[in-house]
């Protein structure tokens, strides 16, 4: 999708809805702006069968945070989507990394819609945000050695 | 799998195919069992019990109301156990004045003012759906013709036509006129000449001319022919209207060239054939008229912990009223679970390890809706579209018009955005991250591009994310081939005095139709068990 198209579209529907809403006095619950929007947009992924975001927070709010949500603490239910927040198993890379790659129990799995670089970036981002603090790094070359060999073709 | 593996890799590897469950985790998803054909043979001829037999069953869903019913008519004693304050599980309806919190604490408000209304989960019935149909039939819901296919609806993408919508026919048409036109000249250049007769090849020249709608000499152009099948830029009139004008076709390239095309092939499925059917007011009217037969057995707000089982019978601890309510037991000699496997894989259950691994295995698919409420119908009144869905390479994906209220006067409700994993795309993830008013304001945004009355026509809307459920913690399962191969039947096996049931259960998963079958399948072989 060209986003730079789409966001011309965008901002030129609400320009006009702008210009409208000026006469009268202000619309009760204020819309969001056009830059709010082109944010919120900049969520989807401008290629529809990959995460398209380089980086880790970005991928982790395009992706992970519908489970985990915006703090990293899950939430729970009739069952739960477990908290990343101060989560023991974060401490090894490997694994987490392999979560994303082939998913875990209900989780679906990430290693087909992102390369081994997003891999990465969204592991590191995960261990040192939400009050997680390991410095140790995963590269994109371990996050390709813990591929599946059925992901490589 | 033949690689060669260094030991660390293998560790790896092992390490992950511990706690993903199976190798087989790793295939390719692909979509899979939509297609499938409805194995339903009227319905379960039970034995019944010799002696009094008391069955337990776990979710009042379509699966677990079904199961009640008809081993209840066998003579079977049953009660139901469901974790939410409501029966119906996914299948469901949200009107004006719903409310329901997600998981992540935010709150989805439905304020629709007209009798318009979202289906989350089930929305449209395919006729092939057999068991379906002839419950609706016996419990006396009503249905009526769910537009699959409308002609004038639209194709759309934002880097094709300069972002104007198609209308679905024309592209079809046009499609349909320019591969007879290419192949009429295949004809004619003798390049067939090795596959067919010469008579066959005059027959084929001759079919073309009137299926692709080609002019004298096998080319497809406007022409009043063509205004009869494809429309027209100036419609056929009376009295001293001005004359007709035949409708100019698009150029082949600049179709292929936008990918209108692909999204005709939408239709192509067996599964989405018209005519398909809904229920009239909403999909819970089916899952409620189950209701009226079995609520009496069913306990609600009851949350299942652990299922215990011995040889002889099985004990169920929950606990009432929800989390952290009254922990209490029911025993029973036979247990059909129809908890979602996103949720069982976290309960303690006694069970072969093959079938702990089963459940463990399958993993629940993304999948969301959004709709929104309009001051009047202007997809009717101004576009000429009266049901049926519109396609997009927007993010939004589809939009779906109501096939109910024609013509009224007054507001109206779109589902104006709707996508699942099972296609691939990576849309439905991003959707179920944002807030639901995150999710109108993106709907709105994207659906101005095919749609511009939005802006001045929208009132409300409301969403929903499978993933932030708390009883299904995603849509449905999302199963591969090779899973199936390694766990389906373990899964769908009875285990001592355990059997699941539901869409996951069967090889039509996230509909319906599979999760009446996985019940049917599941208490007739129950029954069979117990008369062995």
């Amino acid at each position: 999708m060209s986003k730079r198209f789409l966001h011309a579209v965008i901002a030129l529907s609400l320009l006009v809805t702008g210009g409208q809403a000026q006469e009268p006095p202000a619309p009760a619950e204020p819309r969001p702006n056009a830059e709010e929007i082109d944010t919120l947009l900049s969520r989807f992924s401008d290629d529809p069968d990959r995460f398209t975001q380089t980086d880790g927070e970005a991928l982790y709010r395009t992706t992970c945070q519908a489970c985990h949500m915006e703090d990293g603490h899950g939430a729970e239910g009739a069952g739960a989507h477990p908290p990343l927040a101060g989560n023991p198993k974060l401490q090894s890379r490997h694994f987490l990394a392999g979560v994303i790659l082939t998913g875990y129990h209900g989780m679906p799995r990430f290693g087909d819609k992102m390369s081994d670089e997003q891999v990465a970036a969204v592991t590191n981002y995960l261990r040192s945000h939400f009050g997680n603090d390991y410095s140790d790094r995963i590269s994109a070359d371990e996050v390709a050695a813990l591929r599946p060999p059925e992901d490589m073709d | 799998m033949a690689m060669t593996l260094n030991p660390t890799r293998r560790q790896l590897l092992a390490m992950i195919g511990q706690v993903a469950g199976a190798a087989a985790m790793y295939q390719a998803m692909t979509s899979l069992g939509f297609a499938a054909e409805s194995g339903y043979s009227g319905e379960p001829d039970l034995q019944g019990p010799r002696e009094s037999r008391r069955v337990l069953i776990l979710g009042a869903g379509i699966a677990g109301m079904a199961a009640a019913y008809e081993m209840r008519r066998a003579g079977y004693e049953v009660k139901i156990l469901e974790y939410q304050d409501r029966h119906g599980g996914r299948c469901l309806t949200i009107r004006g004045g719903d409310r329901y919190t997600e998981m992540g604490g935010h709150e989805i408000t439905c304020d629709f003012e007209g009798d318009g209304y979202l289906n989350p989960g089930p929305w449209r019935l395919p006729v092939h759906h057999r068991a379906v149909f002839d419950y609706c039939r016996k419990l006396g819901v009503r249905v009526h013709p769910f537009i699959i296919k409308n002609n004038r609806a639209y194709l759309h993408s934002p880097q094709a036509f300069g972002g104007q919508p198609q209308r679905i026919g024309n592209v079809e048409k046009d499609m349909r006129g320019h591969v007879s036109e290419l192949l009429a000249k295949s004809l004619h250049q003798g390049a067939l000449d090795d596959a067919l007769t010469a008579e066959d090849r005059e027959r084929l020249l001759e079919g073309l001319k009137e299926w692709g709608v080609l002019d004298s000499r096998y080319a497809y152009r406007a022409s009043d022919d063509l205004g009869g099948v494809r429309g027209w830029d100036i419609r056929p009139g009376g009295g001293l209207m001005p004359d007709a004008r035949p409708s100019q076709p698009v150029d082949l390239s600049a179709l292929l060239q936008s990918g209108l095309w692909e999204q005709l092939f939408n239709f192509n499925s067996y599964t989405f054939e018209p005519p398909m059917f809904e229920p009239e007011g909403g999909m819970d009217a089916i899952t409620d008229a189950f209701a009226r037969e079995v609520s009496d057995v069913i306990q609600l707000n009851a949350r299942v912990t652990r299922i215990a089982q011995s040889d002889d019978g099985v004990t169920v601890t929950y606990e009432d009223g929800g989390r952290g309510g009254t922990v209490r037991e029911e025993s029973a000699d036979w247990c059909i679970c129809t908890i979602p496997l996103s949720v069982l894989v976290q309960l303690d259950v006694d069970c072969s390890d093959a079938m702990r691994k089963a459940i463990a295995a399958v993993p629940y698919a993304s999948a969301f809706k959004v709709a929104l409420e309009f001051r009047r119908r202007f997809w009717e009144q101004d576009d000429n579209i009266m049901g049926g869905i519109s396609y997009t390479d927007l993010p939004l994906v589809q939009i779906a018009y109501p096939n109910y209220g024609f013509l009224s006067d007054g507001p109206a409700v779109l589902q104006a955005a709707y996508d699942t994993a099972t296609a691939g795309r990576s849309f439905t993830y991003s959707w179920s991250t944002m807030t639901p008013q995150e999710r109108i304001d993106a709907a709105l945004a994207l659906g101005r591009q095919i749609h511009p009355q939005y802006d001045a026509e929208f009132m409300s809307g409301t969403s929903w994310v499978w993933h932030r459920v708390s009883w299904s913690l995603g849509c449905y399962g999302q199963w591969t081939e090779d899973l199936r191969d390694e766990h389906y039947k373990t899964l769908c096996e009875i285990d001592n005095r355990l059997v699941l049931a539901g869409e996951h259960c069967s090889h039509i998963p996230a509909w319906l139709e599979g999760s009446l079958l996985s019940a049917l399948d599941a208490i007739k072989r129950l029954d069979q068990r117990e008369n062995a």
